[in-house]
């Protein structure tokens, strides 16, 4: 099945670049604000899977959980901004590589 | 249909957040309370109505068949009794000892609260049977657990450690939402029963996008259960949390990880029909055989105990992949998987100990290296002659329940035809007991640098040490009571 005028796949190939600028932006930023971003960038590349395959295959499922993954998503960075502020707090910086007080 | 007796089966999960909602409401009418053992005893109750409920239901048999809740979004089998009862007894265990450890520390409620919110998500993923639930209770289990890491807040160590078990949380778990997202696109369902059906034709017709969403889901339950490639948080996290929370992260965690690794893997993907796009089994030994040399090896060269006893985790995270290495449908598979779910019972309880006895050392503040517990023994000879059968029953010696646990794992890896991966394991085992009976002679033998001392004997952690103690003991009889229930839950389970 087609969705529309544009094939399955390509919605296959879009995810997977957001997915891959998500990975270089934890591999290469050290602000754990983008780190953050780019964790939210990921999820919302499942996302893009989820609902253009409920289309693909015609049932609900893969949307009602794209709805899930947003809220977890928002959730976490609830989580991720609250270490964050501490992080601020203890060490002056939102810098992930300044934390080295412990062996890495 | 489902009938009302089949609601009962969700107790346990029920008594978590039933005592959860408790402490919400204590919180709220009484806010930064003066009644802290009120707090410390709701948990622990909570907790062992949790216990006692999945073990009266997984003797009495009740759900051995299985019995699916929710539109199947849920199961409750023989597999979830065994977890839940795991969760109840170190949540038990640690709700106990934080009775004295957080003593004089605030947002006590908050402390408990988290930890019972996370033993409900930790259930949660026991009974998961679709991909949606497994992920939403593993993040349930997460968020807590990453809020407690750092709730020595104005501590360094903890807020950096809870910084990076977050930022490789967040990561790991996004992989995990792709993985899924990608094993939907192959077959069209979420719920475990419905992906297998369609493993077989997306294996073949989508071989790529089904096997590297195996693999994503793969690295996802890594994380969870610190083993290669995502095992880097778990030393930074176990050592900069306040030393329960390490308890409970490095024991129910581990094991909640598990218990979805062991479903998913089992369930949804069959090896017979996804065997043509990814071969997870040998997945599986490879990281088994990984996890459990590099978690030895480290621990071996740690001064730190806490840091030790982390790495060690690491290690026994490496044991329990046995269990999904050696499903290669030879020999007695039921014993191969069940012998997993053993390892993680009795290392439930002498895990959770030992790092209940490194709370007790951060209590009297003696140290964190080896040669800060020197000469403990003659100071507290109770809480060291616990530690020392944690020691040897991690190692695998038969003064505790990790002797059979390691033993199962042998037998069952030899019946399957990959006697190596035993082979490594006892090599390993070998080679932690010199790091174990390191504790166990800087705690007896040696002398101390300086004269010190331990004024206050805490009760309530005491307890929960020797609590542990003993059960690690009376598991060395008593896992025959168990064995039986967790190999017929893992032959039903195949």
């Amino acid at each position: 099945m087609v969705l529309g005028a544009v094939p399955a796949e390509y919605y296959l190939v879009l995810s997977a670049a957001v997915f891959c600028v998500g990975i270089f932006g934890i591999l290469t930023r050290e602000n754990a604000l983008i780190f953050l971003m780019s964790v939210e960038l990921m999820l919302n590349a499942a996302n893009i899977n989820l609902i253009a395959f409920a289309f693909y295959w015609g049932n609900l499922t893969g949307q009602v959980f794209g709805l899930f993954v947003m809220a977890l998503a928002a959730a976490e960075v609830a989580i991720g901004i609250g270490i964050i502020l501490v992080l601020y707090r203890n060490f002056d910086s939102v810098d992930v590589t300044e934390a080295t007080t412990l062996k890495w | 249909m489902e009938h009302v007796s089949n609601w009962l089966l969700l107790a346990p999960a029920g008594a978590f957040v039933v005592s959860a909602m408790l402490l919400f409401v204590i919180d709220s009418f009484d806010p930064e309370s003066k009644h802290d053992t009120l707090l410390a005893a709701v948990t622990t109750a909570g907790a062992a109505v949790a216990m006692v409920i999945s073990a009266a239901l997984l003797l009495s048999g009740t759900a051995d068949s299985g019995v699916e809740l929710f539109g199947g979004q849920l199961v409750v089998d023989g597999m979830s009794l065994v977890f839940t009862f795991i969760f109840g007894s170190v949540t038990a265990l640690v709700g106990l000892a934080s009775a004295d450890y957080i003593e004089d520390l605030p947002h006590k409620a908050e402390y408990y609260l988290l930890i019972l919110l996370a033993a409900t998500g930790m259930s949660l993923m026991a009974s998961a049977n679709s991909l949606a639930v497994v992920f939403v209770a593993l993040e349930l289990a997460s968020l807590p657990s990453y809020a407690l890491v750092a709730y020595l807040k104005t501590n360094r160590g903890s807020v950096e450690a809870a910084l990076k078990y977050f930022l490789v949380g967040a990561l790991s778990s996004s992989i995990l939402a792709y993985g899924i997202s990608l094993i939907y696109a192959a077959t069209g369902s979420l719920l475990l029963p419905d992906v297998a059906a369609a493993a077989g034709e997306a294996s073949e017709l989508y071989t790529g996008v089904f096997g590297i969403g195996i693999l994503m889901v793969l690295g996802g339950f890594a994380f969870k259960t610190a083993s290669v490639p995502f095992h880097f948080w778990a030393p930074e996290a176990y050592e900069g949390a306040p030393a329960p929370v390490s308890a409970f992260l490095s024991s129910a965690s581990k094991a909640a990880g598990f218990v979805v690794a062991f479903r998913v893997f089992v369930v949804a993907f069959p090896i017979d029909s996804v065997a043509g796009s990814v071969d997870w089994v040998l997945a599986f030994q490879v990281l088994a055989v990984l996890t459990m040399t590099l978690g030895n090896f480290a621990a071996a060269t740690q001064e730190n105990v806490k840091r030790m006893l982390a790495y060690s985790s690491i290690g026994h995270a490496g044991y329990v992949l046995i269990a999904l290495a050696a499903l290669t449908g030879l020999g007695d598979q039921g014993l191969v998987l069940g012998s997993g779910m053993l390892h993680l019972l009795v290392y439930g309880f002498m895990n959770t100990g030992a790092f209940l006895f490194v709370a007790l050392a951060e209590y009297w503040n003696v140290g964190r290296t080896f040669r800060d517990y020197n000469g403990l023994g003659k100071e507290a000879p109770v809480a060291c002659v616990a530690m020392t059968v944690f020691m040897f029953s991690l190692a695998g010696l038969p003064v505790g329940g990790g002797f059979l646990s390691k033993y199962f794992l042998i037998v069952g890896s030899v019946g399957a035809g990959v006697w190596w991966l035993g082979a490594v394991l006892a090599v390993n085992s070998a080679l932690s007991l010199f790091y174990y009976s390191r504790v166990v002679k800087a705690m007896w033998i040696d002398e101390p640098d300086e004269p010190r001392e331990i004024e206050r004997y805490p009760t309530a952690l005491y307890v929960a040490i020797v609590a542990a103690a003993v059960v690690t003991v009376a598991l060395l009889p008593g896992i025959l009571v168990f064995d039986s229930a967790a190999f017929d839950a893992a032959a039903a389970l195949l």
